[in-house]
């Protein structure tokens, strides 16, 4: 439940999922190696991924899921649990490629996940992802500009803004940023192996002063066990932070493609710059 | 809160296994939580293995050997747990008299490399494997059937290699959060379960090396993870270093693991086990333990 407060909208928090399983190590290990230390990701699949959506169900929140099409291939039932549930796919690449070393087969690669990830969402019109985030490395000169070709509506895989803002100025057409947060990512603290209340800490100090600046945040997680939240104990630690961010900030949860598409200027305040 | 995808009262064939056997009193509460104990000893192994001289500024493994083994065996004294501890062969070879406390101590041992290897062995991981059995045998006159990989890397060969010589689980995947079969019993082999661990939130080492933690906030994660562990599958995989410079060797941080084990028992559907017999129990009825 949202209150409207001082005759303004509520503020706006995303929660996004990058839907990481065993292709960030697959990347980067044979196939001979994908085991104990180098599997990690396996659990995204063995219980993380669905303790997750479990989670969003309790909390009523429908999120935005970035699916690289490598993981999308590994698990087809949860993709349509994600969608069956309501949430957004959006695309996360191939297969954990740095779009910054294609070079030229970089915008048949970005096409390709893109079509791939329609077709495994069962294809037809509204299966086309609306959004993109890069799932590792960084972006050549001109990614944003072949996102935008694709018929992509927003990117979210920069840290520079503390609120959604416009890509024209950097070649990114029609599109707008919802940038993400550093700090509002489980994976930065859990990658350090923090304890659940040190991440929290952290969660909630961020997120604090964050609101109040645009009132937007953007909440990022993982299935993981290592890195993100997929582990029981984790997600009450997740749920306590949502029940917190309800109570602080009276915030509405959207998903990415309804605040890149809502043409709202009021939930874009740093795009009038 | 329940979660939808888990399966009701894991342990409810355990319990009953128990209680007809009278390892548990008739009248004791159904087990929610199975815990084992994992002690991975980690001695001068782990400096010789890195062409470290292991005394002086590279003797943290050393701690263990004149220390820390010492004080988690007078702690699982104390709570009357048995445990299962993991020994490198060079250590083995080396501290021959220690290896045996802990055996008659009634604890398991089970093997964890020679050298603590941390990188790849390529062809020569077999032999690897059966140069620490061996040790293992001749100096403890016991063949260990459990395997946990030192620092965690593994590889196709690795399971080929642990069946061919005995064994009948491993305790280095991070996939799921409780015990699941790959191979079922059969004549001639015993079968083989995967008992994953937690180097995630239930292993003193990365939370202390790398994310700096206090013993007072390692105990906190600890409860925090039994809590919601105690809700979900009821399986804990707890593993501590007697080491110092990152293990719980020290006294500081020997007694937040005195303090856990103390909450775990004050629970009385916590039901400590060590690895082997918790495999026992998963292979005499592999049905029930399919991957998910």
């Amino acid at each position: 439940m949202t209150r409207v407060m001082n005759g303004h909208r509520p503020a706006t928090m995303l929660v996004t999922i990058n839907v990481h399983g065993i292709g960030p190590e697959a990347a980067t290990e044979p196939q001979s190696a994908l085991y104990g230390r180098f599997a990690h990701g396996r659990y995204t699949y063995g219980g993380g991924l669905a303790r997750v959506l479990d989670m969003l169900k309790r909390q009523e929140i429908a999120a935005t899921f970035f699916w690289p099409v490598f993981e999308a291939e590994r698990c087809p039932a949860l993709l349509q649990r994600c969608l069956d549930e309501g949430h957004e796919v959006a695309s996360h690449g191939n297969a954990f490629e740095d779009l910054s070393t294609l070079g030229d087969a970089e915008r048949d690669v970005l096409e390709t996940a893109r079509d791939r990830l329609a077709a495994l969402c069962g294809g037809g019109a509204g299966a086309r992802p609306a959004g993109f985030r890069a799932s590792n490395g960084g972006f050549s000169p001109r990614t944003l500009e072949h996102l935008s070709e694709l018929d992509y509506r927003y990117d979210s895989s920069a840290i520079d803004d503390d609120a959604p803002y416009k890509l024209a100025a950097d070649g990114g057409g029609a599109m707008i940023e919802l940038p993400w947060s550093e700090g509002l990512c489980d994976a930065t603290h859990f990658s350090r192996r923090v304890t659940q209340d040190r991440a929290y800490a952290h969660f909630l100090q961020e997120f604090d002063a964050l609101i109040d600046v645009d009132g937007y945040a953007c909440l990022t997680l993982h299935p993981r066990a290592d890195k993100g939240v997929g582990r029981a104990a984790r997600l009450v630690m997740v749920e306590e932070f949502l029940a917190h961010a309800r109570e602080r900030a009276s915030v509405e949860f959207r998903r990415c493609r309804d605040v890149a598409l809502s043409g709202d200027d009021a939930a874009m305040a740093s795009a009038k710059r | 809160m329940t979660d939808t995808s888990l399966a009701e009262a894991p342990w409810a064939a355990l319990s009953n296994e128990l209680r007809v056997s009278g390892a548990r009193p008739s009248g004791a509460p159904d087990i929610s939580t199975v815990a084992c104990v994992t002690v991975h000893v980690d001695g001068p192994a782990v400096e010789v293995g890195r062409k470290q001289h292991p005394v002086g500024p590279f003797s943290a493994g050393r701690y263990g050997i004149r220390r820390g083994v010492r004080r988690h065996m007078d702690i699982l004294r104390r709570h009357g747990v048995p445990a299962t501890f993991f020994a490198c062969g060079y250590d083995v070879e080396h501290y021959p008299e220690l290896f045996l406390e802990i055996q008659q101590a009634g604890h398991e041992l089970a093997a964890h490399g020679y050298l603590h290897e941390a990188w790849d062995l390529g062809e020569e991981e077999p032999a690897l494997l059966e140069k620490t059995h061996r040790i293992m045998i001749e100096r403890l006159g016991d063949a260990p059937v459990g395997w946990c990989s030192p620092s965690g890397r593994k590889s196709h060969r690795t399971l080929p290699s642990l069946m061919r010589l005995g064994y009948c689980y491993d305790a280095s995947e991070k996939d799921m959060d409780r015990p699941y079969v790959v191979h079922d019993p059969a004549p001639g082999t015993p079968g083989f379960v995967m008992l994953p661990n937690n180097t995630v939130s239930l292993d003193d080492y990365p939370v202390y090396f790398t994310g700096g933690a206090l013993p007072s906030e390692i105990f906190d994660n600890w409860v925090q993870e039994y809590r919601a562990i105690r809700q979900a599958e009821g399986y804990l995989h707890l593993t501590v270093h007697p080491k110092a410079g990152g293990g719980s060797g020290t006294p500081a941080r020997s007694a937040a693991l005195d303090k856990f084990l103390a909450v775990l028992k004050a629970d009385p559907t916590v039901h400590f086990m060590t690895l082997r017999a918790l495999a026992a129990h998963c292979l005499s009825q592999p049905q029930n333990w399919r991957p998910a």
